[in-house]
């Protein structure tokens, strides 16, 4: 046992050094702890040999696999089913939109221009197609949007867009046989059954100290992902799945939803995407730059040549549509799930991947820089000369941003 | 004539010094004086630990406009607070505009190199972008 308490403290302060840099630069803690593990894989490999972070043992594999599950199922609790049922038509059409101009357009360009295998070309499409909800959200939140029809549209429309993702990683790549059936016909079931069952279980017997909502939650998301990988599909498509199907009860319990996320983001994601990041072989990065730029270009360029023109026609000013837009490129959790998927059912190679993560974490950072240079605070002035006559005594608008008052 | 002052107010000791000068202002001026906290996503944000950052920082900053809530309880003053999500000098400028603000009082305090590189300091983005004028407090410790 000293050999795996050695590597998880190792592990741990690389996490805790991640941390800190997320805190100081005021950046995502995912996008450091991928940064950190590839940086560590480098120095740590180089000076001590890549045996000592160890990335392949089995017990490091289950707790970072253990991350994208939970981290999955809480993104997919974040929805809001009133508002998804009431605009489900119009966010379903802008999230198709959202998904499929860069998933079809990044294939495209790594078959064509690449020269990827075409199995390789499709998972680099889904890599390249997500969008980060919660930027969006926050995005929204910003504008003051979050209660307008528009912003509920584009925010539900986000969920469709990784929802379509992670379908796409859970089909596309697996065999249909009979496992596919029996895992289609129990997970309907699931998600049939679990939200009338999960909030009456819980009144029953949660709210102890004994975690049951925890154990309970992660039963389901263990046992179904275990179907999934089973017919050779990708456990996080359950996860999400059952998130979307649990948000309306469990994701309304804030207090259980904060120790999901301590539980997580403590111990469990830092394993994921610091392991995600040690895979990144970055001389074969360096030796070949032009696919992650290539990628990033074109998924910044599909995203928004699908996504402006409809928020355009709803109505959207021009400048807030292209700061949407722009944020709406932005997806780092699915677009690194799905590349790791890639690597790890050896569709991709290591060069692939390396390509496919620096484009990912390209999409995390270059959509924002551009947004914040080019339309944070200058479209406040825009608005403000437009509109200099508007009601300069009456009360603030958008009060629903605010907190208190 | 200085009707409405805002405050842009984080807890920090050059937002207690502003506070303090914003106050006095008002006290002079007979003003509404307007008191907002900005609770800042990740610059670079991802999925579910964005919305928990947004969530905590504006838990934080419900706490920390509370604390002045309660220093000016006595105050005759006309007085508002506010809680949003954003960044701060954006913010500042939207809540300045929308509210027909005449001055605007905000502390200034040293950031990292990389976020001065990122975004510049608010305090420069407010100056910068303000519908009127601002008053930037400085701190020095002792």
């Amino acid at each position: 046992m000293t050999e795996i308490w050695t590597q998880a403290a190792l592990w741990l302060a690389l996490a805790l050094i991640a941390t800190l840099a997320a805190i100081w630069l005021r950046i995502a803690t995912a996008l450091s702890e991928i940064v950190v593990g590839t940086i560590a894989q480098l120095i740590i490999g180089a000076a001590l040999g890549s045996a000592l972070l160890a990335g392949d043992a089995s017990w490091l594999k289950f707790l970072a696999g253990a991350g994208a599950i939970l981290l999955t199922f809480l993104a997919g609790a974040e929805l809001d089913p009133v508002v998804f049922r009431q605009q489900w038509k119009r966010a379903t059409l802008i999230g198709l939109v959202s998904f499929a101009a860069p998933f079809l357009g990044c294939a495209a360009i790594a078959l064509w221009g690449l020269g990827w295998t075409p199995q390789a070309s499709w998972l680099a499409g889904l890599a390249m197609s997500t969008t980060s909800v919660a930027v969006v959200y926050a995005v929204m939140l910003e504008f003051g949007l979050n209660t307008t029809e528009y912003g509920k549209v584009v925010l539900a429309a986000c969920f469709v867009t990784d929802l379509a993702t992670v379908i796409g990683l859970g089909v596309i790549f697996a065999p249909f046989t009979i496992k596919t059936l029996i895992f289609l016909g129990v997970g309907a079931v699931a998600f049939v059954v679990l939200p009338w069952l999960t909030p009456r279980f819980f009144r029953r017997y949660g709210n102890r100290p004994s975690e049951l909502e925890a154990k309970f939650l992660m039963l389901c998301l263990f046992g179904l992902g275990a179907l999934a990988t089973w017919a050779d599909s990708e456990a996080v498509l359950p996860a999400y799945l059952i998130g979307m199907v649990l948000a309306g009860t469990v994701g309304k319990n804030h207090a259980l939803i904060r120790r999901l996320r301590t539980l997580t983001f403590g111990l469990l994601t830092p394993f994921y995407f610091i392991r995600a990041g040690s895979l990144v072989s970055l001389p074969a990065l360096v030796a070949a730059p032009a696919a992650f730029v290539i990628l990033l270009a074109t998924k910044m360029v599909t995203k928004i040549a699908g996504v402006y023109p409809v928020t355009r026609a709803m109505g959207s000013p021009r400048q807030e549509a292209a700061y949407t837009t722009l944020l709406m490129s932005t997806g780092l959790t699915f677009g690194t799930i799905s590349a790791l998927f890639g690597l790890s059912h050896q569709i991709i190679t290591q060069a692939q991947y390396s390509a496919l993560v620096a484009a990912v974490i390209g999409s995390a950072v270059v959509p924002t820089l551009i947004a914040n240079a080019f339309f944070l605070p200058r479209h406040l002035l825009g608005a403000a000369e437009q509109d200099s006559s508007r009601v300069p005594d009456t009360p603030a608008e958008e009060p629903a941003r605010r907190t208190s008052s | 004539m200085i009707r409405k002052i805002l405050l842009g107010y984080d807890g920090s000791a050059s937002a207690n010094k502003a506070l303090d000068f914003a106050l006095q202002l008002a006290r002079t001026c007979a003003s509404e004086l307007h008191v907002l906290a900005v609770a800042r996503p990740p610059e670079f944000g991802d999925e579910v630990e964005t919305k928990a950052v947004i969530e905590n920082s504006r838990r934080h900053y419900e706490q920390v406009i509370g604390g002045v809530r309660a220093k000016l309880a006595n105050e005759t003053l006309t007085t508002r607070f506010d809680v949003v999500i954003g960044h701060p000098a954006e913010q500042l400028v939207r809540y300045a505009e929308s509210n027909g603000i005449d001055h605007i009082v905000v502390g200034h305090r040293g950031q990292t190199l990389f976020e001065r590189w990122l975004i510049g300091s608010v305090a420069r983005q407010v100056i910068a972008y303000a519908p009127c004028a601002v008053t930037v407090v400085r701190h020095r410790p002792p």
